[in-house]
């Protein structure tokens, strides 16, 4: 706990506002201008969560392929014009064979009545692996387990674990995927959230997607229907539905947008995403071979 | 409120049932217990020269993305499709892909999974190995497309690549020599080439230029001549499509043919582009022939083709015999070199859907022996069982002669040996198998009635040499001199010589045969003049097919 102390106040900066919409446009500006010099391969076919939807696909990163999620950007506008966005750059390295780590940085900003809170809403580690490839018989399988750390000024107050198991089926139509999440740890009451962090998570997730691809234009569409139960105490389970599209605009850098809708409760309202990524390998994390 | 809240419930009802419906049949538990595969990918070595020929050659670049498409829904076709008429592919998607597609290539390298959906879940582990190899080739590319590099750099990076590329023993192709037989001599070799000689072509043409424009990078001194000469060698593809498929390869294009310079400082990586090609082809053979390969023995069939491919045993060719073979078939046939073109396309000497061991017909330097026969069209090199020995074969002319290892100084035909080098267990294992040819009354009869075989069968049953005490049955009694024997059994022996001479027909004429029936829809290739028979004498040929381990396909009931 001590650790993630310390490392919230290192942090602490990333609490101002502008200093988030600088990182924003930083990101935003790295993702653009520095495809030239990275030598790398992204996969638009390899879907991530959160680009442009929740729900993932059962691949992970290559082996030794570095990612880079620079902007992650989502935009949620609940009833009433209240606004809420966050950002969270994330990196994934292919560290086994179909073995992915992965660590994210979650940064938000939200208007909580009149009071507006912007900082880190905590550190994400995960560990993501495939267990098979897709065959006739099988369909790709994925499991993941994340844990949230207390790390921020709008991170929940503990560490939150939780697993996910993927599965990704093809068909000559398009591409199923079935997401179901468990979260561990106490629930939260409703009047000790003051966390960001501790709003996105779900005692339970379960969804599905259905993507199609265009390969002649290195292009893909998806949609998907979730159900979630968040984990502040008396909270209804949520139905979101969202749509995306994900795309390959060099070898080096694949795009993505969404956008969706939270179908019940109080606050439904809509939001979109936008996210870039490219992969990279550095030479020292590679055998020789020889 | 209430009516809203209940629509909205029936929604999320439905959506749940769709998903476990969806969630359910994602499993297919018939074969799921035959398919769990665990290949993954793995990033391709990074450095400053990768997507330098993209950003340099960039419409050749733009090509191969459409290559990508062309393999990839040729498998899907074959694969979905197994009764479909051969104009899906030898037009409509033909069409589609010289018309369209190779006049406005991607500009991204494709998702192939995309396309060849059910193929990359039917065998996802040989998918893999092409994603593989396909890397190996474009990063192959961008070294020799680099101007920052010297050419010591460039060796250095390719060899890093390659072995880099070797890292993963389970997607990497072999980089020694594979045989042709891997390719042509399986019961389900030549069906994609005779039932889509348009489309085949098309994918030899691709193969042609995608080793051919190693050779003008290569060749090129100047980054000027490289562009000249990588546009020249995009040109003659494109003209290569013109009146398909008359100007299309009639066999595998082969590396060392294509791109000699390419393949003589970058050996191995052209022999593994060499056997990525062909088992490309061997993939598209198992696809096509449904006959001989069931849908439900089609991965397995693949997946032991691959494994072929990765292994450096089986099926091997000697190195000298693979830097000839190109030359020997005829770059001609292989749609000509990828440099120094002439204005019209040189002319082939086969028939579209031969197969290269008829185009080796008569090829200088495979004459094994002085048996008058035309060539050793169809000879297997390596077949099963030969593994072992290839290497061996490949120091002494004899390739994959199983039961044969290291046997220095032989010489198919002739049979000479020089035992002061040949370890006792060599010895043992050679005898054993003129034990057992010997057991053969026919083949016995015909060397007792052979002078210079008698003789050379004398010398290798001399007492004094180690491991030679072999019981051969009779054969004391036979190897006395002719002379010394009674008139009748010479008369005898005479008879039955000429008697077998007739019986056994001639080697080349049972290889057409063979081929023939394999073939059918093969024009037969122009007969080359057999080589002056070195001896004076009228040799019987050798019936190979009574010899252990020396299987040759045109000797096949």
């Amino acid at each position: 706990m001590q650790f993630f102390q310390r490392f919230s106040a290192v942090l602490a900066p990333l609490s101002n506002p502008r200093c988030i919409l600088a990182l924003v446009m930083l990101a935003s500006v790295a993702t653009i201008g520095g495809t030239a010099r990275l030598e790398a391969q992204t996969d638009y076919y390899n879907t991530d969560r959160g680009r442009p939807i929740q729900i993932e696909d059962a691949y992970v990163a290559e082996r030794y392929g570095l990612e880079l999620k620079l902007a992650p950007l989502r935009l949620e506008r609940e009833r009433g014009g209240v606004y809420n966005w966050g950002i969270e750059p994330e990196i994934a390295y292919g560290i086994l064979p179909r073995t992915q780590i992965e660590i994210g940085l979650p940064l938000a900003y939200r208007e909580v009545g009149t009071e507006r809170q912007s900082g880190i809403a905590g550190l994400e580690f995960s560990v993501m692996h495939n267990l098979n490839a897709e065959t006739e018989g099988w369909p790709a399988l994925g499991i993941r387990a994340d844990v949230l750390a207390p790390v921020g000024n709008l991170a929940p107050n503990r560490a939150y674990p939780s697993i996910t198991g993927i599965a990704t089926r093809t068909y000559t139509w398009g591409r199923v995927h079935v997401n179901a999440k468990y979260t561990a740890g106490s629930s939260l009451s409703a009047a000790s959230t003051s966390s960001a962090g501790a709003e996105e998570l779900s005692r339970w997730l379960i969804g599905g997607a259905v993507d199609r691809t265009f390969p002649l234009r290195s292009t893909l569409i998806t949609a998907e229907l979730y159900g979630r139960k968040p984990l502040i105490t008396g909270e209804d389970v949520e139905y979101n539905t969202g749509a995306g599209v994900r795309h390959q605009f060099t070898p080096t850098l694949a795009l993505d947008a969404g956008l969706g809708r939270r179908l019940n409760g109080d606050a439904p309202g809509w939001y979109v995403t936008f996210g870039s990524s490219f992969a990279f390998g550095v030479s020292s994390l590679f055998p020789t071979g020889r | 409120m209430i009516r809203t809240q209940m629509k909205l419930s029936m929604r999320i009802g439905l959506g749940g049932a769709l998903l476990f419906a969806a969630a359910g049949s994602m499993f297919t538990p018939r074969v799921a217990s035959a398919q769990w595969s665990r290949t993954y990918e793995q990033f391709y070595l990074p450095g400053k020269f990768n997507f330098t020929f993209r950003r340099e050659y960039a419409a050749a670049d733009r090509l191969f993305n459409a290559f990508d498409y062309g393999h990839a829904i040729l498998y899907e076709r074959l694969l979905n499709n197994p009764g479909a008429p051969a104009s899906q592919l030898e037009t409509d998607e033909y069409d589609f892909i010289t018309k369209k597609l190779l006049v406005s290539p991607p500009k991204l390298p494709l998702e192939e999974a995309a396309i060849e959906i059910n193929y990359a879940k039917l065998a996802p582990e040989a998918k893999q190995m092409f994603d593989w190899a396909h890397l190996l080739h474009r990063q192959i590319y961008d070294v020799l497309a680099s101007e920052q590099m010297s050419q010591t750099d460039k060796d250095a990076k390719i060899a890093e690549l390659i072995a880099y590329y070797k890292t993963r023993p389970d997607l990497a192709f072999s980089s020694l020599p594979k045989n042709m037989d891997l390719m042509e001599s399986q019961p389900y070799s030549l069906a994609f080439r005779q039932r889509y000689p348009k489309f085949n072509g098309l994918i030899w043409g691709y193969h042609w230029l995608q080793v051919g424009l190693y050779e003008p990078l290569m060749v090129g001194r100047t980054q000027e001549q490289r562009q000249a000469g990588v546009l020249a060698a995009v040109s003659r593809f494109k003209q290569m499509l013109e009146n398909a498929p008359e100007h299309m390869p009639r066999v595998m294009p082969m590396t060392a043919a294509i791109a000699p310079m390419f393949a003589a400082r970058y050996q191995e990586a052209s022999i593994i582009f060499d056997n990525l090609h062909s088992m490309h082809d061997v993939v598209s053979d198992i696809l096509t022939n449904n006959a001989v390969v069931s849908r439900s023995q089609k991965r397995t069939a693949i997946l032991e083709a691959a494994s072929r491919y990765r292994d450096n045993t089986s099926f091997l060719m000697p190195l000298d015999e693979w830097k000839s073979m190109g030359t020997m078939m005829g770059v001609e046939n292989m749609g000509g070199p990828a440099v120094g073109f002439l204005a019209g396309f040189p002319a082939p000497t086969i028939a579209r859907g031969a197969s290269m061991a008829e185009a080796m017909k008569g090829m200088t330097g495979m004459q094994h022996g002085a048996t008058g026969a035309a060539g050793m069209a169809g000879m297997q090199h390596g077949a099963p069982g030969m593994a072992d020995s290839a290497k061996a074969g490949a120091a002494h002319q004899m390739p994959g002669m199983a039961g044969m290892p290291a046997m220095p100084g032989m010489t198919h035909g002739a049979m000479a040996t020089t035992s002061d080098s040949m370890s006792a267990m060599h010895m043992s294992s050679m005898m054993q198998m003129h034990e057992r040819m010997m057991r053969d009354p026919v083949i016995r009869e015909r060397v007792m009635a052979d002078t210079a075989m008698r003789r050379m069968m004398q010398g290798m049953m001399d007492p004094t040499m180690p491991g030679m005490q072999h019981d051969m049955p009779g054969m004391q009694h036979d190897m006395a001199p002719a002379a010394a024997r009674p008139a009748s059994t010479r008369a005898r022996a005479t008879t039955t010589r000429k008697a077998a001479t007739v019986k056994a027909p001639p080697r080349a004429s049972m290889a057409k045969k063979a081929t023939v029936k394999k073939a059918p829809a093969r024009k037969a290739a122009p007969a080359k003049k057999a080589p002056a028979k070195p001896a004076p004498a009228k040799p019987v040929p050798m019936d190979h097919s009574k010899m252990p381990g020396m299987n040759m396909p045109g000797m096949k009931p």
